[in-house]
């Protein structure tokens, strides 16, 4: 599953930059996500995807590699984990590009959801739609802190 | 294999809320579970204690309570299926009954099962939704009424509280000059699409006087669409057929289908439009006729 | 949902009686005992398959006090007081019953993993409606699925096994 997101924040490209590699402030953004840890800056990270539809709770703790990254350009990172629980893994491929546009800074956001396993046929259309929301949440949320509302 | 639980039974509506209140999410009500139990044997799922409420007397009858028709959670759709009163009174619904899964769910599974579980993919939901129903939810020392369109929240989700359990559902008799078409569409082992509508005349039959649009199956939820309903109401047969094709637009649009193993969402959206036009025709000639609806099934 | 702790769930054991194919049986069952396995595996009656796992193809049905269900979705304490009956025990004092015959005489199977439950919803329905249309013989087996023989043979068989029963009991 494919998501794309273009987002217009009104801060500087340096601020938003320096954003995106805060883990501890990134990660509150992204609806989910707890525990993200270091393991080597600028390098590789970790963190819990945690998600309840209904009932159902799943649990994924990924492993976050950063591929490329370009200052104040893009970021390619890749993350995956499995839920044993349920039989499945979850990759994810992200690319973050970065442009000034004036006062504003213009975040390109493509991301690629991949499931594997049960989930995969069971949990199909739910996925789809919890992606869907948890990109909007994202952009409001990374938004909303860089625009100094919350 | 499943995972080993413990099984509760109480005989009462307050005793079953009790073990809800006291357990919590490790504990989930047990009926027919012909939901529940396929995720939990496929791991999704698992619970501590099941509360088998098939032993509590009277939550099955299916009867004309005080002018409204009552049917009991667990009845199942068998017996929905079979009932002399509802194929007099709600002809569409039983036919939505009959065609529930397969016969041997049918045999086991309970409305009120189906119901509380809010699997997308199901039918009862999107026909009680066009029917004005009333689910009626008790827990240990009272019971609400909760209307049918505040039921179902998203997907696997219901209003219903943690210590509530669905114990009926009150369907309100269909006024004469009206009939109810519930068409589905599905190759799956779930119907991947469900439409229902509920037409109403004037005694002369030259107006539609009221029009209720459901769709289910292809969003999280079953949902009334009041925006195509408002195209058909007021208007005559002539001038409604002119608008069918737009009000089935709209259903698809407000139907927040979504692109799955069940069909894209631009082909779901088109599969919405179709199946209410032809709803549209079946319901209104038995309107016509002075029918309540026979409800032809597939799409 | 309850996360998975360290805390064992305690055995609970629930003494059941059910008949069987006309026997009666007296077993201690645990909650999450699954009928299909039961049947299969603590009495031996193997006649029930598990095939689908999802109460979806029909090969695990048996008969609940006359009436066909997905035994790999139904717990075996459900059994508890009712007649079960499986495709062992449609045969009378080593007399076929005539849905058996027929599928026989007609090829109303090839490998035969769908056959008992084929035969058991089948027997549901001559018992209802003795005189069933093709359409009526559809309808009601759609639940049933066969991957080999493509249904005709299926259909014809019960057609005959009707005609048998009919014939039979006009006889007396």
């Amino acid at each position: 599953m494919r998501f794309e997101k273009e987002i217009e924040i009104l801060n500087s490209k340096e601020k938003v930059w320096a954003f995106l590699w805060d883990v501890d402030r990134f990660i509150t953004c992204v609806p989910g996500c707890k525990e993200a840890k270091t393991v080597e800056a600028g390098k590789s990270y970790t963190a819990m995807m945690v998600e309840k539809v209904g009932p159902f709770r799943v649990e994924f703790p990924m492993g976050i590699e950063v591929l490329e990254s370009q200052a104040m350009s893009h970021i390619k990172a890749r993350a995956s984990g499995s839920d044993s629980r349920v039989g499945s893994r979850l990759k994810v491929e992200i690319d973050v590009r970065m442009k000034e546009a004036g006062e504003k800074t213009h975040l390109s956001l493509g991301v690629t959801v991949d499931i594997l396993g049960k989930l995969a046929t069971l949990g199909h259309s739910i996925i789809k739609r919890k992606a869907d929301l948890v990109m909007e949440e994202f952009a409001q949320a990374i938004k909303n802190r860089l625009e100094g509302v919350s | 294999m499943l995972k080993r639980f413990r099984l509760e039974e109480p005989e009462s509506v307050k005793d079953a809320s009790d073990f809800l209140a006291r357990h919590g999410e490790s504990a989930r009500v047990y009926a027919g579970g012909t939901e529940l139990l396929l995720v939990m044997k496929e791991g999704l799922i698992q619970y501590e204690r099941l509360i088998n409420i098939k032993n509590i007397a009277g939550l099955d009858e299916v009867k004309l309570d005080d002018g409204v028709i009552h049917l009991g959670a667990l009845a199942t759709h068998c017996k929905l299926a079979s009932s002399t009163l509802l194929q007099e009174r709600l002809p569409a619904f039983v036919q939505m009954e009959k065609n529930v899964a397969n016969i041997r769910v049918r045999e086991v599974g309970t409305l009120g099962g189906n119901l509380s579980f809010a699997e997308p993919h199901a039918d009862p939901g999107t026909v009680l939704m066009v029917l004005g129903a009333r689910l009626v939810a008790g827990k240990s020392s009272s019971s609400r009424e909760i209307p049918v369109e505040k039921f179902f929240v998203d997907a696997y989700e219901t209003c219903l509280e943690a210590d509530e359990i669905l114990t009926g559902i009150r369907v309100p008799l269909l006024p004469s000059h009206s009939a109810v078409a519930y068409l589905k569409f599905g190759y799956l082992e779930r119907p991947s699409v469900g439409v229902a509508l509920f037409l109403a005349v004037d005694g002369g039959g030259k107006s539609i006087t009221d029009a209720r649009i459901a769709v289910g199956c292809v969003g999280p939820a079953p949902r009334r669409i009041e925006e195509a309903e408002s195209l058909l109401k007021g208007k005559g047969f002539n001038e409604a057929s002119r608008l069918i094709s737009k009000a089935g637009e709209i259903a698809g649009d407000a139907s927040q289908a979504i692109s799955d193993l069940h069909g894209s969402q631009d082909y779901k959206e088109h599969i919405v439009q179709v199946l209410l036009k032809r709803a549209f025709h079946q319901a209104y000639g038995q309107c016509q006729s002075g029918g309540k609806g026979q409800g032809g099934l597939h799409g | 949902m309850a996360k998975l702790t360290s805390k064992r769930v305690e055995g609970q054991l629930i003494p059941i009686s059910l008949t069987i194919n006309g026997t009666l049986h007296e077993i201690d069952v645990e909650p999450h005992e699954l009928l299909l396995d039961v049947i299969r595996d603590r009495l031996g009656l193997t006649g029930v398959k598990r095939s689908c796992d999802v109460q979806v193809c029909g090969a695990c049905t048996l008969l609940l006090d006359g009436r066909p269900v997905s035994s790999c979705t139904l717990l075996a304490f459900e059994a508890r007081g009712r007649e079960v009956m499986t495709i062992e025990g449609l045969a009378q004092n080593g007399k076929l019953h005539p849905l058996q015959e027929a599928f026989i005489e007609h090829g109303g199977f090839q490998c035969g993993f769908c056959t008992p439950g084929m035969i058991l919803t089948a027997k549901t329905l001559l018992d209802e409606n003795p005189d069933p249309s093709e359409e009526e013989i559809i309808e009601f087996m759609q639940g049933n699925i066969c991957r080999c023989t493509g249904y005709k043979k299926i259909i014809e068989s019960i057609l005959a096994a009707a005609k048998k029963i009919k014939a039979s009991s006009s006889r007396i």
